[in-house]
């Protein structure tokens, strides 16, 4: 665990870790502190990656859309493995048409796409709570695979 | 040769560029503006972008990528990505980002052959 | 109340808000049911005890029953529970939170050992019990008798379908369990020659195992720098269009690292259900055989096989 990681910490490494996310850097900063944990509890490659990716892909959102915004990063344990519970609030502009949104209507070939649909294909549970005029917030959750 | 944080070596008439850093925007822009920079410059006909340090790539580093690429074209140089890591190629295909129009490669060798058979003429892909 | 680990159930079955409604409305339990059975709820409070005693008449009666129930404090406690699931058919409100309850009802008869016939078994003598009170309480109105039974009946046939999903659940759980470590080893990625790679994938292919056999596949190709990856389906006895799905997706992801796919193994029937789901194969190499896909990946890294001279003893 690098120096950077610890600092990040609350007061003890079991979290939970909130990260404003007011300039683009944040993003990093969210992505970072997602990989040094998923790293930390021994995620396999592919987990860590997918993780990795979805902090980063909802942070943006995030900065882009609402132009700011937090997240907040649990570590979870179900008593059989454990698991990283990543939560994303804003209070921009809500997502009108939800169901297109996650069915990938939304273009993501340019800045405007918001690739939730492709985000809640790499983990394991994906919650999301949006109107117009009453932001954002979603939840997701991936649990290291134990065997 | 960079003003930015990602380095930009010649070999021969290929540059190569190898991305270690997080991506964000001022990188990104320091990035193509060099890139283009070069190619401008030295008149290189390849493009290697190296991306074995990278344990995930999201959509704007993809988009990124595919934009790079785009721009070296117009100034007459072939882009190849080499060194995708398994677990990008996996979170890429999950997420339904095919990255079609980007030519990629195992290896930098790999990547140096095929710019030379392209440059040779010889049908890629 | 919880201790240790319990699977969840409502997920592993897919109970939710919609699915509770969807069968509520198959066994047909209306508002009316809901209402007679909330003014029938004295009637309850005044019978349970006796219905109790007499299904555990039964239990206690036959020695396979018997042994679940070894001591009077086991008995006492689970005869104070069944009254308290009596009284929940009567509360007029079966949502989720009824089904929930009735699940970790159906659980614990699993987790105990009890096989589904006597459960059931149990549950036809319960019903009969609660007939004949019915009967006595309503006397002389014999049609409001019937209607009562009948609502009733819907209610414990709507339970016992959730008992018996738990027994199925729990089944799933271990078997998932176990596939698990079986799939770790079922993923055996051949090094047919420099740089060309096979993998025969053998048996279903569920969504898990692929992610797994994409993993594997991804992992080997950079490790061997495979120019070529070769996947013979041969072995995969159902391919639907999710199966064909899966399979293209670890394909697509071999391809976006920078090497080639043969797909071999493709049979008639193969062929034309992927045509006829119109499934897209692009930019991957098939062919029907194993042997062929292998001339065709040599080709690829430049190298063939040809037939060896005869040795000059031979002649």
């Amino acid at each position: 665990m690098n120096a950077a990681f610890m600092s990040r910490s609350s007061n003890s490494d079991k979290g939970p870790w909130d990260i404003r996310i007011e300039k683009e850097v944040d993003i990093v900063a969210v992505r970072q502190l997602v990989r040094d944990l998923t790293k930390a509890h021994r995620f396999d490659q592919f987990a860590i990656a997918a993780l990795t990716t979805a902090a980063s892909e909802l942070s943006r959102n995030v900065w882009v859309h609402a132009k700011g915004g937090s997240a907040r990063i649990l570590l979870l344990e179900n008593g059989k493995t454990v698991g990283l519970e990543l939560q994303f609030a804003d209070q921009g502009p809500g997502i009108a048409d939800l169901n297109r949104a996650l069915a990938g209507g939304y273009s993501t070939a340019n800045s405007l796409g918001l690739g939730l649909s492709g985000t809640k294909r790499l983990v394991d549970e994906f919650h999301i709570d949006t109107a117009p005029g009453r932001g954002t917030r979603i939840v997701i959750r991936k649990w290291k695979k134990d065997f | 040769m960079a003003s930015g944080p990602i380095p930009i070596l010649k070999l021969g008439s290929i540059l190569l560029a190898t991305i270690q850093v997080d991506l964000h925007d001022t990188v990104v822009d320091a990035f193509q503006h060099d890139v283009l920079e070069e190619i401008e410059k030295t008149g290189s006909s390849g493009l290697i972008v190296d991306i074995s340090a990278l344990e995930s790539v999201d959509s704007y580093v993809a988009r990124m990528l595919a934009n790079t690429a785009k721009m070296a074209k117009l100034m007459g140089s072939e882009t190849v990505i080499v060194g995708m890591r398994p677990a990008v190629a996996a979170t890429l295909v999950r997420m339904g980002y095919l990255m079609s129009g980007i030519t990629t490669a195992l290896s930098l060798q790999e990547g140096l052959e095929f710019l030379s058979n392209n440059q040779n003429g010889a049908v890629s892909d | 109340m919880e201790h240790g680990f319990r699977p969840d159930y409502m997920k592993i079955l897919k109970l939710d808000e919609e699915e509770c409604r969807r069968r509520l409305d198959f066994f047909e339990i209306t508002e009316e049911d809901a209402q007679r059975l909330v003014s029938l709820r004295s009637f309850a409070e005044q019978w349970t005890q006796e219905i109790t005693e007499g299904l555990y008449e039964l239990i206690m009666r036959h020695p396979d029953s018997r042994i679940f129930f070894p001591d009077d404090a086991t008995l006492a406690r689970v005869k104070r529970m069944q009254n308290a699931y009596f009284l929940k058919l009567f509360s007029g409100s079966y949502g989720m939170d009824y089904v929930r309850d009735r699940l970790l009802v159906g659980a614990a008869h699993e987790r105990i050992g009890m096989p589904p016939k006597l459960y059931l078994g149990a549950y036809r003598r319960y019903l009969a019990l609660i007939h004949e009170k019915l009967r006595d309480h309503f006397k002389s109105d014999k049609a409001e008798s019937v209607k009562a039974l009948a609502s009733i009946r819907k209610l414990i046939f709507f339970d016992m379908a959730i008992a018996i999903d738990t027994y199925i659940a729990a089944y799933l759980e271990t078997m998932t369990r176990h596939q698990a470590a079986i799939r770790e080893l079922s993923t055996p990625v051949i090094k047919v020659y420099d740089r060309v790679l096979l993998l025969p994938i053998v048996g279903t292919v569920d969504t898990q195992r692929a992610h797994q056999i994409m993993e594997t596949v991804l992992v080997q190709v950079v490790d061997q720098q495979a120019k070529v990856m070769i996947l013979d389906i041969a072995g995969v006895p159902v391919v639907d269009t999710k199966v064909a799905d899966h399979i293209l997706q670890t394909t697509a992801a071999v391809q976006l690292l920078g090497a080639q796919t043969i797909l071999t193994g493709i049979s008639a029937s193969v062929a034309r259900t992927v045509v006829q789901l119109g499934v897209e194969i692009k930019r991957v190499h098939t062919r029907s055989k194993l042997s062929e896909g292998i001339e065709l990946a040599l080709s690829i890294v430049g190298k063939k096989i040809t037939a060896v001279a005869p040795r000059k003893d031979e002649v």
